[in-house]
C-alpha cells in the first residue's frame, strides 16, 4: 500500500454516467480523498453515511469526496442510490486503480494534500480517523470545523473491513496458476456462495377448487403459528410491481439456516404479513439489516434468551407511509407497523428456518415475535431524532435493528425534574439482562413525549440523558452478598462507583450502550426499557440502514 | 382455482450422518471445544481430567471458541481437523 508523503499517483476512471474523471484535475485547488470500497462490504457501508457527512460539511466542494468502487456499475449504482451519495463515485472494475494504491482492505481512505502527495492513508472504519480527516480537510479550505463522526451515536469506533477486491483477484489467480491449466480443480459438490447475486424463482402451488387457501398456508408451513393472507399470483405480482428490482434478485441470506431473501420470496412474505407495496421501501433495508453480520441473527434466532429484532423508524418515511409513533406504539396500532414487523418475522422462519423448539431456542420467547416495530415520535420530541443522531440529512430516513426482549414499562408520575425522572428510569435500567449482570449488556430506552418534556425543560440534550443515566446506573455492592448468584463472576471486571453516596457497580460499560428513542402517545408518563441480548461484538450491534424511496 | 407462490427456503437439505463414533478413548487425540460461556473452563478441566486418568486418553488438545453466539471461525475448524475427537462443550 502508498504510504504517507507518497506522491499520489495520477489516474483517469469514469464516473457512473460514463464521463471521464482525472485524479490531476480534481486535486488542482484542494485536499482530496479518495475512499476505497466494495458494494458488498458491511463496512463499507458503515464508513458511507459519515463520507455524506463529510461531504454536507463540505458544502460546494463536497466533490472533494471521491469513492473509487471496486465493483460493476450496476452494485454500483444501487449503493448509491440505496445511500442517496452525490459525491463523485468511480468504477474500478478492473483494479487497475486499486493495484496502483495496493491497500490490503477497504474501505481505504487516501487524503491527498494540494501538491499531491498522500497526507494520510488507512484501512477499515475509524471514528477517530474519519474525524480527522474532516478536521484536515474544513481547516484548509477555511471552512467552519464539524464533528462528522460522533463517538456514542451507536455505531462502532472502529471496525476491521473486507480483503480488497484486487487481491482476492490476485488469490485466484495464484491458486488457479498452482493448479496448472490441465488439471482443473474439482468442482466442491455444494459451492458456498456467501453473496450470491440471484437464487432460483419460487415454485407455484396451484390449489384444488375445494382447498381454502388460509388453511393450506397453515397446513404447508407458510405460518404456522398465526393466519396470514394467502400469497397469491396476483398478489405477488402487485407487490413485486413496487419494486425496482428483479425477483431472483438476492437482497440478504437469512441466518441461521441462510435461506435466500429474494425480492420475490420478500414480495410473497410482506403479503402474507399484510404488507402494502409502498411498505417494501422500509422492508428491503430491514431486510438488509437483518441479514448484516454486525446484527448476528444467528445468535439472535438461536439463543435461549428471548430477544428478537425491535425495528425503528426514523425520518420522514414515517409518516409518508402511515406508521404509528404516537399512542400505544407498541401495541396493535397501524397496518404499516403490524404488517412490516410481521413481515421481518415470517422471513426469520421461512427464510432463517428458525422454528421454535427446533432452532429458535428462547425459553420464554417474546410478545415481539409477532410483531416489533415502532417509529420515532418526531413531533413531540424536544431533540433531533435517530437518524440525525446517526449522521442521516434530516430529510432522510432510516431502519434501526435492535435486537430486543420484551417491554418494561417505567412509570414516574410524581417527579417533576429530569433528574427525578432519570433516576426512576435508572432502576429499571438496572435490572436489564440481570440484576446483578454488569457490562455486556445494553438497552434501547423509549422516552415518552411527557417523560421527554420534563427532562429537556431542565436543559437535558439526548446527550446529557445518556450521559446521566450511565452514571446513575448501577448494582449496589451489597447486592453482591449472595455467592453464586449471576453476574458475580464477572466481578474483577466490575467498576465500582459512588452513586447517591453509595458503593455501586457500574451497570453500563460504556454511555454508548444506551439507546434513546421518543415514541408514545402525550398523556401518561410512562416511558420503557427495552432489554438487549449480549452487547458488541460478541453478541448482537445494533445496524441501520437507510430508507430508499 | 388461486396459485400461490412458495415464501419458504426451497433448497433441499439432507440429513448429514453422524461421524463414526471411536470404538475406544485409549491412546486418542482429543480436542475440547469451550463456546466461551462461563465456567466453561472449570467444567473442561475436570472433564480433561477424567478423560486422562480415567479413559487413558493420549492428548488433549483445548480450543476456545471467540463467542458462544457465532458458529466457530473456519480456521478453528481446521485446527480440529487433526483430531480424532472432540468434545464441544457447554457451561453456565
Amino acid at each position: 500500500m502508498l504510504a504517507t508523503g507518497d506522491r499520489a499517483p495520477d489516474f483517469s476512471l469514469r464516473w457512473l454516467d460514463g464521463s471521464e474523471w482525472r485524479l490531476q484535475q480534481a486535486m488542482a485547488d484542494g485536499p482530496l480523498l479518495l475512499a476505497f470500497m466494495e458494494t458488498d462490504c458491511p463496512t463499507c457501508r458503515l464508513t458511507l453515511p459519515y463520507l455524506k457527512r463529510l461531504a454536507g460539511a463540505l458544502g460546494a466542494d463536497s466533490h472533494r469526496v471521491v469513492v473509487v468502487s471496486q465493483d460493476g456499475a450496476e452494485e454500483t449504482r444501487e449503493l448509491v442510490e440505496a445511500y442517496g451519495v452525490t459525491f463523485p463515485v468511480l468504477l474500478d472494475a478492473d483494479l487497475d486503480v486499486s493495484r496502483s494504491y495496493d491497500p490490503p482492505a477497504v474501505p481505504a481512505l487516501f487524503l491527498l494534500g494540494e501538491a499531491g502527495q498522500i497526507e494520510f492513508c488507512e484501512v477499515g472504519f475509524s471514528k477517530g480517523d474519519l474525524n480527522s480527516v474532516a478536521a484536515s480537510m474544513l481547516s484548509s479550505l477555511d471552512l467552519r470545523a464539524t464533528t462528522v463522526a460522533e463517538l456514542d451515536d451507536g455505531a462502532p469506533l472502529t471496525k476491521p473491513g473486507c480483503s480488497s477486491r484486487h487481491l482476492e483477484a490476485a488469490l485466484a489467480a495464484t491458486l488457479a496458476e498452482a493448479d496448472g491449466a490441465e488439471q482443473p480443480r474439482e468442482p466442491s459438490p455444494e459451492p458456498i456462495d456467501l453473496l450470491p447475486e440471484s437464487a432460483p424463482r419460487a415454485t407455484r402451488f396451484v390449489l384444488a377448487e375445494d382447498e381454502d387457501p388460509y388453511e393450506y398456508c397453515m397446513k404447508a408451513g407458510f405460518s404456522p403459528f398465526l393466519p396470514v393472507v394467502p400469497p397469491t399470483e396476483q398478489r405477488v405480482d402487485a407487490m413485486l410491481a413496487a419494486i425496482p428490482h428483479p425477483p431472483e434478485r438476492v437482497v440478504g441470506l437469512v441466518p441461521p439456516c441462510y435461506g435466500a431473501a429474494t425480492i420475490e420470496k420478500i414480495a410473497a412474505n410482506a403479503v402474507m404479513a399484510g404488507c402494502k407495496p409502498e411498505y417494501l421501501e422500509v422492508l428491503l433495508p430491514v431486510v438488509r439489516a437483518a441479514c448484516d453480520e454486525r446484527f448476528n441473527l444467528h445468535g439472535v434466532q438461536a439463543t435461549t434468551n428471548s430477544a428478537t429484532p425491535l425495528i425503528m423508524l426514523s425520518g420522514p418515511a414515517a409518516e409518508r407511509l402511515g406508521f404509528a409513533s404516537g399512542a400505544g406504539v407498541f401495541g396493535n396500532v397501524a397496518r404499516a407497523n403490524s404488517s412490516v414487523g410481521r413481515a421481518l418475522q415470517l422471513m426469520m422462519a421461512n427464510l432463517g428456518g428458525a422454528l421454535p423448539g427446533e432452532i429458535d431456542m428462547a425459553a420464554l420467547g417474546n410478545p415481539g415475535r409477532f410483531s416489533y416495530c415502532v417509529a420515532e415520535n418526531h413531533e413531540h420530541s424536544p431533540w433531533q431524532p435517530l437518524h440525525e443522531d446517526l449522521g442521516f440529512d434530516s430529510d432522510d430516513s432510516t431502519v434501526t435493528l435492535f435486537a430486543a426482549g420484551g417491554l418494561m414499562e417505567v412509570s414516574e408520575h410524581t417527579a417533576r425534574t429530569a433528574a427525578g425522572v432519570l433516576r426512576t428510569i435508572a432502576a429499571t435500567l438496572a435490572m436489564v439482562w440481570s440484576w446483578r449482570r454488569c457490562l455486556r449488556v445494553e438497552a434501547v430506552l423509549v422516552l415518552c413525549p411527557e417523560h421527554a418534556a420534563t427532562v429537556s425543560a431542565d436543559g437535558f440534550s439526548k446527550s446529557d440523558v445518556r450521559d446521566f443515566l450511565f452514571e446513575n446506573t448501577g448494582v449496589p455492592v451489597r447486592a453482591f452478598e449472595y455467592e453464586g448468584t449471576e453476574g458475580s463472576q464477572a466481578l474483577g471486571h466490575y467498576q465500582e462507583v459512588l452513586i447517591d453516596g453509595e458503593p455501586h457497580y457500574r451497570k453500563f460499560k460504556d454511555p454508548s450502550q444506551i439507546h434513546i428513542i421518543v415514541a408514545g402517545g402525550t398523556a401518561g408518563k410512562f416511558s420503557g426499557v427495552l432489554p438487549g441480548w449480549l452487547a458488541g461484538e460478541g453478541g448482537s450491534q445494533s445496524v441501520t440502514y437507510p430508507v430508499k424511496r | 382455482m388461486p396459485t400461490l407462490v412458495s415464501p419458504l427456503d426451497e433448497r433441499s437439505r439432507e440429513a448429514q450422518p453422524a461421524a463414526p463414533r471411536l470404538d475406544t478413548l485409549e491412546g486418542k487425540r482429543l480436542a475440547l471445544l469451550d463456546i466461551s460461556k462461563p465456567q466453561g473452563k472449570e467444567f473442561l478441566d475436570r472433564l480433561q481430567h477424567l478423560l486422562e486418568q480415567r479413559y487413558g486418553v493420549a492428548e488433549i488438545v483445548r480450543e476456545i471458541k471467540p463467542t458462544y453466539t457465532k458458529p466457530a471461525p473456519g480456521a478453528l475448524l481446521e485446527k480440529l481437523a487433526f483430531v480424532d475427537g472432540v468434545i464441544e462443550a457447554l457451561a453456565d
